[in-house]
């Protein structure tokens, strides 16, 4: 048998066994796990070669730790920040300071890019600034389901925002290309994105009633001063800037560890009387609900692992690659977003890298490509089997109609910034100007 | 319900405890794996990357530096094996040189692995194989397949962005892993900044006259079975004073002499030159040649498990090399090498294009600049083809058997730390 054949089986058997389990368990993330099993026993059974499959599937676990490790982290940061009635406060001040529905929009927006921008992952946006966005967004009168979009598409603009796009820094680590000249190839068309879902999803809202909505918060604590608000942010972008600015200087903390410095400030600012007992029940809290997104990002480690063992990612990556030029423009937009719902950021070096090289072959401008395709991936977030930030979205507003409703109406923004992306692709000679 | 509920849980604790026991041991055992070399008769003296760099000393970066030294004044040549473990074939070609070389004149310095922690683990999400076998007269050989970085557990965590000392430049987060993206190193950086700023300082100490880094490459990726050499490197003197950026013609061009081995070998084997960019930081083809008077050859071979988009990953993937889906993208014209799956990319051939590319650079720098000549030998792509068409596997055939009588004095175990009497010969 082929190894094409070989592999097409053991693709449909991985969908098959993804499939049926999510039918019965209800859980992308346990049914990712149960399709890398499957797929990793069907690939052994077929490739005896492989040998036991348990150590590249444990090997998966590891992929993406330190991305669990930050979701968990940044989690813990904000709950105890938000525990100090901090982020009810800001709302407070923003509600009542700014009246211009379209400026806070706007302020909004640039809010939640900001922390996709220093992780690289649109999933802290959501956990950091998430709940206070989708309360403002209620007061300008956005029906929850536009609410959870802008929240969504957001999230998944800052997680492609410089200064830190992870898509970009593996396709460039893959292809030996500095990781420069990104900046305004990735900023100018989020803007562009971000100002057309702002118009999308602010059109047609009436603001409600102020003085009722600011009834709604909880009443203001005399000892929650600005320092006291503003401390935790100060340290947090303070040990951001500290590790761009004097990286020789300071040793290497990681992003998790970061998190867990400003989550101790902001233990030490908040106002609150709050016992160890109460802090407890705050981390125990965070972790149910940072838990099924770190099984997603854990789960989707093992199925890449075990799709590169058994060829189904050969299949698919060089099927992709291997298609006519015209396709690729087309059919990138639809496969790029599929890959990186199964492969999350590893989509970067089973089809980025490869696209890399055959653009570079095709003589075509690789640094526009590279940023095209890091626009473009990104949308997969809210796709299967993962989508980590559709779901994260639909989580923080609460949003119980069908996922599918959701994603009907997310479609166009995400139409929107791909043919940019296919559009950067096509005129790659034209934009070489922005870097 | 409840009860059942919690049969469920601890049955399900019970089978995560058994495979992470079962994973555990694997790693264990791709941690601890320690490979025996025999060197050969030339072998004059052992130093360790911790002579260089002292905080090295007792980390999984330590690794040995086994020197040839013919006595006779002439040239010196440094060869950096296993700079990415992940590239096996580097590895080998260095073990084979250290077992099998000649030195008449001048002096020959080998690091077989110059990431050794990165050895002792596999690339995450990329279904490695753990080990490949090589097998000779005497038996089967086992050899770890590593990681492209140092492995987390010496070096952990990364930062959101690497920015590579002293250029300033963003690089990958991963890449402060990444040994070819650390040069010329910190002294008291991380680990592998260390590694890196050792590997300079053996070739600014030792004086080094030419100084091979062998890698392996996608053939997706330009510059596979290419060398890689400067045309211009850095006014350093320019640099530390005023910061201000400015590159020369050295009187040596090491770009030169590659494009001469490279149309020397075209003969046995396809073998481009490149010339080192100036704007990409941190690798040995640059950071070598600005940070030391040397002349700088990097070489890649063709090794299709770096592609990604390859079959079943099964060792003889690795070994052999043959994969359907390459076959069809090397038919679209989108490769940069000739494959052909019924021949594949055997390990003999890649270990055997860097045999005779790393001496073929030794003996044209001697010809394009007599007072650098070293004389050294050790086995020849030919020589390991001619063993291949006779239906043997040429690595094996020059391997020694470590455990043989003649050879248990030179014999070798590659660790992190000196294991064993022998070393103490060697060490001064």
């Amino acid at each position: 048998m082929s190894t094409t054949m070989l592999t097409l089986i053991l693709l449909i058997i991985m969908i098959a066994a993804f499939v049926l389990s999510s039918i019965k368990l209800k859980s992308p993330d346990i049914s990712m796990a149960v399709a890398a099993v499957v797929l990793a026993i069907a690939g052994t059974i077929a490739v005896p070669e492989l040998g036991n499959p348990v150590r590249y599937l444990v090997e998966g676990l590891f992929v993406n730790l330190d991305l669990a490790l930050l979701f968990i982290a940044a989690s813990i940061f904000v709950n105890i920040y938000a525990h100090s009635g901090a982020i009810a406060a800001i709302t407070r001040g923003v509600v009542e300071k700014i009246n211009n529905k379209w400026i806070l929009m706007s302020i909004m927006g640039v809010l939640m890019l900001i922390p996709g921008a220093l992780t690289g992952a649109g999933s802290v946006a959501i956990f950091v600034l998430g709940g206070l966005v989708n309360t403002v967004l209620e007061y300008l009168g956005i029906s929850q389901k536009k609410r959870t979009v802008f929240i969504c598409f957001f999230a998944m603009l800052s997680a492609a925002c410089p200064p830190i796009n992870l898509w970009t820094m593996l396709m460039t680590a893959q292809a030996n290309m500095p990781y420069v000249g990104f900046t305004w190839l990735l900023l100018i068309p989020i803007v562009i994105a971000g100002a057309f879902t702002i118009v999308f999803v602010g059109w047609g809202a009436k603001p409600q009633n102020k003085e009722e909505t600011l009834a709604k918060f909880p009443p203001k604590d005399p000892k929650l001063k600005w320092w006291r608000i503003v401390l935790p942010f100060v340290a947090i972008v303070g040990l951001f800037l500290l590790a761009l600015y004097d990286p020789w200087g300071l040793p290497v903390l990681g992003l998790p560890l970061m998190f867990l410095i400003a989550g101790l400030v902001a233990l030490l600012c908040n106002p609150k009387k709050t016992t160890f007992k109460e802090y407890l029940g705050i981390l125990d809290d965070t972790m149910e609900q940072v838990f099924p997104l770190v099984a997603n990002v854990l789960s989707i480690g093992v199925l890449q692992s075990a799709m590169a063992a058994t060829g189904v990612r050969g299949l698919i990556g060089s099927t992709a690659v291997g298609l006519p030029l015209v396709l690729i423009y087309v059919l990138i937009i639809i496969v790029g977003p599929i890959c990186q719902g199964c492969f999350n950021y590893g989509v970067s070096i089973v089809l980025g890298g490869p696209l890399i090289f055959m653009f570079n072959t095709l003589g075509m401008d690789v640094t526009v490509i590279c940023a095209a395709l890091s626009l473009i991936f990104p949308l997969g977030d809210t796709l299967p089997p993962s989508r980590i930030v559709g779901r994260l979205a639909c989580e923080t507003t609460e949003y119980k109609e069908s996922y599918l409703s959701f994603f009907k109406t997310l479609v166009l923004p995400m139409l929107f910034l791909g043919a940019m992306g296919v559009a950067m692709m096509v005129l790659h000679s034209k934009l070489a100007f922005l870097y | 319900m409840e009860k059942k509920a919690l049969i469920f849980k601890v049955s399900a604790l019970v089978v995560a405890l058994v495979l992470a026991l079962i994973a555990g041991i694997e790693f264990w055992q791709l941690r601890h794996y320690k490979e025996t070399i025999v060197a050969s008769e030339d072998l004059t003296e052992i130093k360790w990357f911790s002579d260089y760099v002292p905080s090295l000393k007792n980390t999984w970066m330590d690794t040995p530096v086994f020197i040839f030294d013919s006595g006779v004044e002439g040239g010196t040549v440094f060869v950096c094996g296993c700079p990415h473990p992940y590239e096996p074939a580097s590895t080998m070609a260095a073990y084979l040189m250290i077992e099998n070389i000649h030195v008449e004149k001048g002096k020959v310095i080998i690091v077989p692995r110059a990431n050794y922690s990165g050895s002792t683990d596999g690339m995450l999400g990329d279904a490695y194989p753990k080990f490949f076998h090589v097998s000779s007269d005497w038996g089967i050989t086992q050899y770890r397949i590593g990681d492209r970085y140092t492995n987390p557990l010496d070096q952990w965590p990364d930062p959101f962005t690497y920015i590579n000392y002293p250029s300033g430049q963003n690089l990958a987060y991963q890449d402060i892993r990444n040994l070819n993206r650390t040069y010329p190193g910190r002294e008291n950086g991380t680990l592998t900044e260390r590694a890196a700023y050792a590997i300079l300082e053996i070739i600014r100490n030792e004086g080094v006259d030419m100084a091979i880094d062998m890698h392996e490459a996608e053939i997706l990726y330009p510059v596979t079975s290419t060398y890689v050499a400067p045309p211009t490197v850095l006014d350093r003197e320019k640099f530390l004073e005023t910061g201000e950026v400015v590159y020369y013609e050295p009187e040596r061009s090491s770009l030169d002499v590659a494009m001469w081995a490279g149309m020397t070998l075209s003969e046995q084997f396809l073998m481009k030159y490149s010339a080192s960019p100036k704007t990409l930081h941190g690798l040995s083809h640059r950071e070598w040649a600005d940070w030391s008077d040397t002349l700088v050859f990097l070489m890649e071979t063709p090794e299709i498990f770096i592609d990604k988009i390859t079959g079943p990953r099964t060792e003889a993937l690795m070994t052999e090399g043959k994969d359907e889906f390459l076959q069809n993208v090397t038919d679209k014209g989108l490769t940069y090498f000739p494959y052909e799956m019924d021949f594949g990319t055997p390990m003999w051939y890649r270990v055997g294009r860097h045999l005779s590319g790393a001496l073929e650079v030794v003996l044209d720098t001697a010809m394009f600049y007599p007072e650098l000549e070293c004389i050294c030998s050790w086995p020849t792509y030919l020589e390991m083809k001619e063993i291949e068409e006779s239906g043997k596997d040429s690595v094996g055939a020059f391997l020694k058997d470590p455990n043989a009588p003649e050879n248990k004095d030179r014999a070798f175990t590659i660790y992190y730390k000196p294991v064993g009497d022998n070393y103490d010969k060697y060490m001064k």
